[in-house]
């Protein structure tokens, strides 16, 4: 009780030193703090954009190559409805098949589907399965489906959609697994090839469609099961089919081929994060040609804001919360000093009376351990109106994050060649799209303990300078200040 | 019992040595009111700091009870001035944060009492000295002589075998002067301490049983008191009477 009474006179009657030195800490501190919160909130949003990408649970993801010709299967061989798209004699478009039959394309409208990366053969995705470090692999199609609407006065309009086959055995894999269900049900194993459709929210929204609705693809007509809304700020396929009816579907207007038996997309989930760098590297092994991304090298890929300002964080914002500590600490001891060098004759007559040296260093010590907890607890509430500030004014980030192929347009004057079977596709690199991402800076507990320890450490590095110079002090040197 | 034998304190400035006290030869019995005078300089204090342990001669013994100061180590010495001596300074050294009983308490920390006791002992402490009803202020609210009585009431607290003053009236007023010195004297009558006083008023040390004078740190010894082994190497001189 004397003990705490000394403590609570002392620090009352140096109380503007006393808040200097607590204020002090708090500025370091809260800033740590801030900074903590605004690391954590950029990859937070870096991890969403990641997984949003690829979906939640894999590890990593193994794109075929961009796309070449399709293979024709013996739909297509047989099909002689192949069609392609030049300038008629009048300057009209036309539509012509590969047997040289052309009609005028005004008030005519053309679907086609598109895929973004080269086929990958299904048993691959059984064999990669298997391999050390794995636990699961799932397979997926990512296609565009684009359509073109010629009116009678030559204009064309274009739309599309973006759409994903999914393997309905393993919903823990893929986009669709870190959708949130907000109307109906997702597919369930007995949609492996049924014509169902789950719809991405945004996508039911523009369109009008709700579970119950038909959707028309590639001429099948596919009843929406349910409506999901992925993570924020992410571009999320517009529509998921199961993956067999994706593998079935005809690419380019009129059948000229698909992708039987093969996927675009592999989703691979590893044992642990230890072991994904391995994993890439086995399926790069079995897989040559393929493109194997980790969230690690995806990471890299990312440009935008949002890996500025992870980079800001990191960097000047890590720098600069160690500068405002250093200084918050140096100020601390520098005042701590002053106020044990006051003392110096209160010391001695404590020494005097027979209080041993580890008794009054207890002393200093509470005293400015006390004043590094009201600096942790100040810097905290720092840190929380930092976070929140930066939450309320900061825009949101932007990633430019490649991505799938969001297919080609159908173009006057492009020929079809003998034998091609289809109109030459502007196949080129995946095409890098802009997602843009809300910052959230978050508070954890852990950052929290990190700022009491701190502040503390700070209000006790202080002390131990003071009581370091007690140690030393002789009583009778001390006493002979005040004579 | 104090035995002092060859005591000699040195400090050093630069390259020089300067003798602050100079091979005393001392013996000072239990019970007895020893005086100490001299000029401001002359080792008076450093002699009061030696016999307090808060200081270590440089050359020489310096005995309690059969206990060589010199050979203890900090920890024991602390401890011994928590249990045997009390001190009472010019200045007073109060803890200005710390209230009149407070300050009392301070002297019964190191004791291990608990708190009980301690409010116990430093409430007759206060009565003894007349503050009783000052317990609870802090000593700027006090006068000087208040605070003396306050110093006073501490050095007694914990019934200390001796008792050191070094110039306890030196700030305060003629009157106030005499109230302390007899407060310290009634409390030396009425406990048995060995009282050893430190003053520049010759009116202060005639009180005394015995006085010494500290000359550029010899002690000269001018009113004999208890029967002194010869051969100590004292320098005695009968008092003029």
């Amino acid at each position: 009780m004397f003990f705490v009474t000394y403590l609570r006179r002392e620090l009352h009657r140096r109380m503007r030193q006393a808040i200097f030195i607590a204020l002090g800490l708090a500025l370091g501190v809260g800033l740590v703090v801030t900074v903590a919160a605004a690391s954590a909130g950029v990859k937070k949003a870096e991890s969403g954009v990641l997984s949003a990408l690829y979906g939640v649970g894999t590890d990593v993801t193994v794109t075929g190559a961009p796309p070449g010709p399709p293979k024709p299967d013996s739909k297509s061989q047989n099909n002689q409805s192949s069609w392609g798209l030049q300038e008629g004699p009048n300057g009209q478009a036309e539509i012509c098949t590969s047997s040289g039959k052309c009609t005028n394309a005004a008030g005519k409208t053309i679907d086609q589907l598109t895929a973004s990366y080269s086929g990958i053969s299904a048993s691959k995705v059984a064999r990669a399965a298997r391999l050390p470090g794995v636990t699961a692999a799932a397979g997926g199609i990512t296609l565009t489906d684009n359509t073109t609407t010629f009116s009678r006065s030559g204009s064309s309009s274009q739309s599309s959609f973006t759409l994903d086959g999914v393997d309905t055995g393993d919903p823990s894999l893929g986009p669709l697994s870190s959708a949130s269900l907000t109307s109906g049900h997702s597919f369930t194993a007995a949609d492996t090839d049924a014509r169902v459709a789950v719809v991405d929210a945004g996508y039911a929204k523009s369109e009008n469609l709700e579970t119950g609705s038909v959707l028309t693809i590639d001429e099948v007509k596919f009843a929406v099961v349910g409506i999901v809304r992925q993570a924020e700020a992410t571009s999320p396929p517009d529509v998921y089919i199961p993956l067999a009816r994706a593998q079935t579907m005809q690419l380019y207007a009129g059948g000229a081929g698909s992708l039987t038996g093969e996927v675009t997309t592999i989703y691979v989930a590893a044992a642990s994060a230890a072991s994904i760098p391995a994993v890439g590297k086995e399926i790069s092994r079995l897989l040559p040609g393929t493109t194997v991304t980790t969230e690690a090298t995806l990471a890299r890929e990312v440009a935008g804001s949002v890996s500025s300002a992870a980079k800001l964080a990191s960097d000047l914002g890590r720098w600069l919360a160690v500068l405002v500590l250093i200084a918050a600490f140096a100020v601390a001891c520098l005042l701590t000093m002053a106020a044990v060098a006051r003392r110096v004759a209160e010391f001695g007559t404590l020494k005097a009376l027979g209080w041993q040296t580890r008794r009054i260093v207890a002393q200093v010590l509470v005293e400015s351990a006390s004043l590094g907890v009201a600096g942790a607890a100040a810097g905290a509430g720092l840190g929380f109106a930092g976070a929140a500030i930066i939450s309320a004014v900061a825009p949101d980030l932007s990633a430019m994050v490649p991505g799938p192929s969001g297919g080609f347009s159908l173009a006057a004057g492009q020929a079809l060649g003998p034998g091609q079977g289809g109109i030459p596709r502007s196949a080129g690199p995946a095409a890098s799209r802009m997602v843009t991402v809300p910052l959230h800076p978050s508070v954890t507990a852990g950052v929290i303990v990190l700022a009491v320890i701190l502040a503390v450490a700070g209000g006790l590095l202080a002390g131990s300078l003071g009581s370091w110079r007690i140690a030393r002090l002789r009583p009778a040197d001390a006493l002979s200040r005040v004579a | 019992m104090y035995k002092l034998t060859g005591v000699t304190k040195l400090y050093h400035k630069g390259r020089r040595a300067l003798p602050a006290v100079r091979a005393v030869d001392l013996m000072i019995e239990d019970g007895e009111w020893l005086a100490v005078q001299g000029r401001t300089g002359h080792g008076k204090s450093t002699l009061l700091n030696l016999l307090g342990g808060l200081d270590r001669p440089t050359q020489g013994s310096i005995e309690l009870d059969g206990t060589n100061l010199s050979t203890l180590r900090q920890t024991e010495l602390t401890r011994l001035r928590a249990q045997a001596i009390g001190f009472i300074f010019q200045t007073f050294n109060l803890i200005p944060t710390l209230s009149a009983a407070e300050n009392v308490e301070t002297a019964l920390i190191p004791l291990g009492i608990g708190q009980p006791g301690r409010q116990r002992r430093v409430a007759a402490a206060l009565e003894s000295v007349g503050l009783a009803d000052r317990a609870g202020h802090l000593p700027a609210e006090l006068s000087g002589g208040q605070q003396q009585r306050v110093a006073i009431a501490r050095a007694l607290v914990k019934e200390p075998k001796v008792v050191l003053a070094d110039e306890p009236t030196g700030n305060l007023d003629q009157d106030t002067r005499d109230d302390i010195i007899a407060l310290l004297e009634r409390r030396w009558r009425e406990r048995g301490l060995t009282l050893i006083l430190v003053t520049h008023d010759a009116l202060i040390a005639r009180r005394a049983q015995r006085t010494g004078v500290m000359n550029k740190g010899q002690l000269t010894i001018q009113t004999p008191g208890p029967a002194i082994p010869p051969g100590n190497g004292l320098s005695v001189q009968p008092p003029s009477r």
